[in-house]
């Protein structure tokens, strides 16, 4: 069985990662490089734990053979957290209480980061679709949503604040 | 947040919360929102071998023989465990605290009971050749009738190696409680109403599936990395089937992706550990989805008769119940539940005649064990929906019914038990005032603290 | 256990690894196949992924619209000229399901999944096969049936935008969003002259693959499209499907909205 290298940027970073056949990113990203804020649910696509973005669109990291994106662009949860402080999403999930056992929160925070890249002012309608593929079985999913929304007012916040 | 409503009992308040009805951060919730919270699969080691399990393809069947030779030609497989190599092979989970009988072995000798059951263990470099070495156990069966009723299981032919299809307390086949003549009560009453209720299985799907990582350690240890809810628990029993003292077993964990009650079956750390032990590598042991879904224990199914005998102004003066928990194939924690279930019977309301025989039933399916609140949820979901069916029955207020029958302070419970702290009344009332229903002057005067003349 | 995953660069390189690699599986998106391979599998050892191939994007020409197979949902729901599909498209699992999922894979997904096909039937779509030295055409809702050779590889899709207002999407599953399918009914509905002149209705969820009602399609055409009509072809639709039972709903209970389901499509009522 022929292992492949596979180029990547990881959190913006290249990396080359040696792949067995079939290798899924999510295994590629929590074993060989060591990310393993991106969790495993299902290995079926129905839960959202593995949710990436992938060249900027999010994926069931599960979904995916390492060797089909060679040259891909992978941003995790890991990537999404800055040098200092949270990013606003986590913020809004931090302080809006929503979070509990926290398995399906990375793959929320990465649903919510597409979608803001895609619709910076989501409507209560909109933060429900985008986190339809992803399972939380703590909260009940209110707080989710209002933190969705939260995270969306305080990137715009801080978009307007950078403008003026 | 909703604040407290201190106006209730406040002679009984001594101390000022601070904390209670405060929003107050979790502990960990930065750890999650950053993806820097340790679940036992972040924790890794080279080297690891990964356990694969075969399952048994009936519900119930006389195993005829298991080949694992088309198993250990995979490349990659290294190990396939089977019952032979299981120091003690019974997993009695409530055995420490003296619930027997010893009934579910960990891997099983001569017989499956339910589907999905595990057969044996295949241990392999990597999933995939894992995986592949289990499709390769060849396992022949000859398949027997399979039991999936309540009540068919307590008349047919018993199942088990030994015993009998129902769990006994202390000499009789069910758990039981008797208190005042039911018979005398339903002849004096003005009504009888009586109602079936049931409920399915539930099943807790934790994001999370149930898993862990067991790594031999050079002090002759074995570390267990595992999501269980109950990790002493864990320990204690992984002890007594490996056959070890407790102090060789080290159990890390308690960060839990979803457990609801899933994750309190020591199911999977006893073979990992017994692979680490026996192969001296790390060894993993998750359910795929599938596998939790399918064989991880869900919630019991329930199966109650309520008979109650019901004056024309409301009161319940006897009320027999006779309870079906489905505990599946094994006892694990069904015959306590099935205890907790007699034991909230019958329901927090005073009558004087109580008759509940209350039946721990094994029948073919997945073993049932621990979620949220079990042996009271379903009771509970029975006896407030014969409540509401008494009500109706009577042309009553649901609420007033409730409040005539709820139990105050110093009154006697059908376990002869005195009523101590009980709050039913008020918080009637306090729902009451919250969805703008006016009670009539005689039910808002009603209290806890005594019965009105 | 799987040996080999390739991603060629071009159709013709498609086919050589397809008829080159022992046991050899298309992915396209991979919802489908990577849940198999991640539960282990012997129904194939190699896969050959679409991904690189060439074969996604949208071309709108004179009322007709030709879609590479491997273009995404996301991309089908961005394509102004396809915006009648948006609220079909998204009824089709979750958006991050919809970045990944493809118009061709969604053919051979196991039902009660593959809603667009259900759409695609209604529309009358073809489907551009290459066999690797011939390309043949075929409509949708003969290929869903009889699936491909084994070395068949469908290129693209193609379909005639309806007239505005005649195409008509109803799904009825177990959550609002995400769900698989109880029913799925997409129709296309022409009206002239007070009565329906022309119409494709196509069903999911009903059968083990989409299927064309074509009884209900016969009893609808020539009369008025309202409540009355619309109920009284529906009631035909048990000719067309053969329901099973899963964990979504059972066969009996299939078979018994569907026709209100078909209704409800038709009519809005």
């Amino acid at each position: 069985m022929k292992h492949s290298v596979v180029a990547l940027t990881v959190n913006g970073a290249e990396r080359q990662v040696l792949v067995a056949p079939g290798t899924t990113l999510l295994d590629a990203l929590r074993e060989s490089q060591g990310l393993t804020g991106t969790r495993r649910g299902c290995d079926q696509g129905a839960c959202g734990a593995c949710t990436v973005l992938v060249d900027g669109k999010t994926m069931m990291s599960c979904l995916l053979p390492v060797e089909t994106i060679d040259g891909a662009t992978i941003d995790t949860i890991e990537g999404l957290t800055p040098m200092e402080g949270l990013h606003p999403i986590q913020e809004a999930f931090l302080e809006g209480f929503a979070t509990q056992c926290g398995f399906c929160t990375s793959g929320m925070i990465m649903a919510t980061a597409g979608l803001l890249a895609r619709n910076p002012d989501p409507s209560r309608e909109d933060a429900v679709r985008a986190i339809s593929g992803n399972i939380c079985r703590c909260t009940g999913y209110e707080a989710i949503i209002d933190a969705v929304l939260d995270a969306a007012a305080r990137m715009r916040a801080a978009k307007r604040d950078k403008a003026a | 947040m909703e604040k407290i409503d201190t106006s209730f009992f406040s002679k009984e308040r001594e101390a000022d919360l601070f904390v209670v009805g405060e929003s107050v951060q979790r502990a960990d919730a930065r750890g999650h929102v950053t993806g820097q919270t340790q679940f036992y699969e972040d924790v890794t080691f080279p080297n690891t071998l990964h356990l694969k399990m075969v399952r048994s393809t009936h519900h119930h069947a006389l195993i005829k023989n298991i080949d694992i030779e088309p198993a250990m030609k995979v490349p990659g497989v290294v190990r396939v465990l089977t019952h032979k190599d299981v120091p003690n092979n019974w997993y009695t989970i409530l055995k420490l605290i003296g619930v027997g009988p010893d009934d579910e072995p960990v891997l099983p000798e001569d017989r499956v009971l339910f589907k999905g059951e595990q057969v044996c263990a295949v241990l392999a470099e990597t999933e995939q050749a894992a995986l592949e070495g289990a499709r390769r156990v060849v396992a022949d069966y000859e398949e027997l009738p399979p039991v999936f009723d309540v009540e068919e299981a307590m008349t047919s032919k018993p199942f088990k190696q030994a015993g009998t299809n129902y769990f006994v307390y202390e000499g009789h086949n069910c758990r039981r409680i008797r208190f005042g003549d039911v018979d005398k009560g339903f002849a004096e009453a003005d009504h009888i109403i009586e109602h079936r209720y049931e409920s399915a299985p539930i099943e807790h799907a934790p994001t999370e599936t149930t898993g862990c990582t067991a790594k031999p350690e050079g002090s002759g240890r074995v570390t267990v990395y595992s999501n269980t809810q109950a990790l002493y628990f864990t320990l204690d029993n992984m002890a007594l089937i490996l056959g070890v003292p407790f102090n060789k077993l080290r159990l890390v964990g308690g960060t839990v992706g979803g457990g609801f009650g899933g994750k309190v079956d020591v199911i999977v750390e006893p073979i990992a550990a017994l692979g680490a032990m026996l192969t001296n590598r790390p060894v993993k042991y998750a359910y795929s989805r599938a596998e939790e879904m399918q064989v991880s224990s869900p919630r019991a199914a329930e199966r109650l008769y309520i008979k109650d005998g019901v004056m024309k102004d409301g009161r319940i003066v006897a009320r027999k119940i006779t309870l079906y928990v489905d505990a599946g194939a094994y006892c694990r924690h069904s015959t306590y539940g099935t205890t907790k279930a007699a034991a909230h019977m019958p329901g927090p309301y005073s009558i004087p005649n109580v008759h509940v025989d209350a039946y721990c039933v094994y029948t073919n399916r997945t073993p049932s064990s621990a979620m949220r609140g079990f042996g009271v949820t379903i009771g509970d979901f029975a006896l407030e929906s014969q409540m509401d069916q008494v009500a109706r029955h009577l042309g009553m207020d649901p609420m007033e019914l409730r409040l005539i029958n709820a139990y105050r302070d110093g009154d006697t419970k059908a376990h002869r038990k005195t009523v101590e702290g009980a709050a039913l009344v008020e918080v009637i009332q306090a729902a009451a005032r919250q969805t703008g229903k006016e009670l009539a002057p005689r039910f808002a005067a009603m209290s806890s603290y005594q019965r009105e003349a | 256990m799987l040996q080999t995953v390739a991603t060629p660069g071009s159709l013709p390189e498609t086919h050589a690894l397809l008829s080159k690699l022992d046991g050899a599986r298309l992915i396209a998106g991979g919802t489908a196949v990577m849940p198999t391979l991640n539960a282990g599998t012997d129904e194939f050892s190699s896969l050959v992924s679409l991904r690189a191939a060439g074969l996604s994007g949208i071309v709108v020409k004179d009322g007709v619209v030709t879609i590479g197979a491997a273009t995404t949902m996301t991309e089908l729901a961005d394509e102004p000229a396809l915006a009648f599909l948006q609220s079909a498209l998204e009824t089709i699992a979750s958006p991050t399901i919809r970045n990944m999922a493809t118009i061709g894979g969604n053919l051979f997904v196991k039902q009660p999944y593959g809603d667009l096909s259900a759409c695609l039937i209604a529309l009358g779509a073809t489907a551009t096969v290459s066999d690797g030295t011939a390309t043949r055409i075929e409509p949708v809702e003969k290929l869903v049936a009889s699936r491909l050779g084994p070395k068949d590889i469908v290129t693209q899709l193609a379909f005639s935008i309806p007239s505005p207002g005649s195409f008509k999407f109803v799904k009825a599953g177990r959550k609002a969003l995400n769900a698989a399918a109880i029913v799925t009914v997409a129709a296309v509905v022409s009206v002239s002259d007070g009565v329906v002149s022309q119409c494709r209705i196509g069903l999911g969820g009903v059968a083990e693959c989409a299927v064309r009602a074509r009884s209900v399609e016969e009893a609808l055409t020539g009369n008025p499209l309202d409540r009355t009509h619309a109920e009284q072809a529906a009631a035909k639709a048990d000719r067309d499907i053969e329901p099973f039972d899963d964990s979504h709903a059972s066969a009996w209970y299939r078979a018994r909205v569907t026709p209100v389901h078909i209704r409800r499509a038709l009519v809005g009522e």
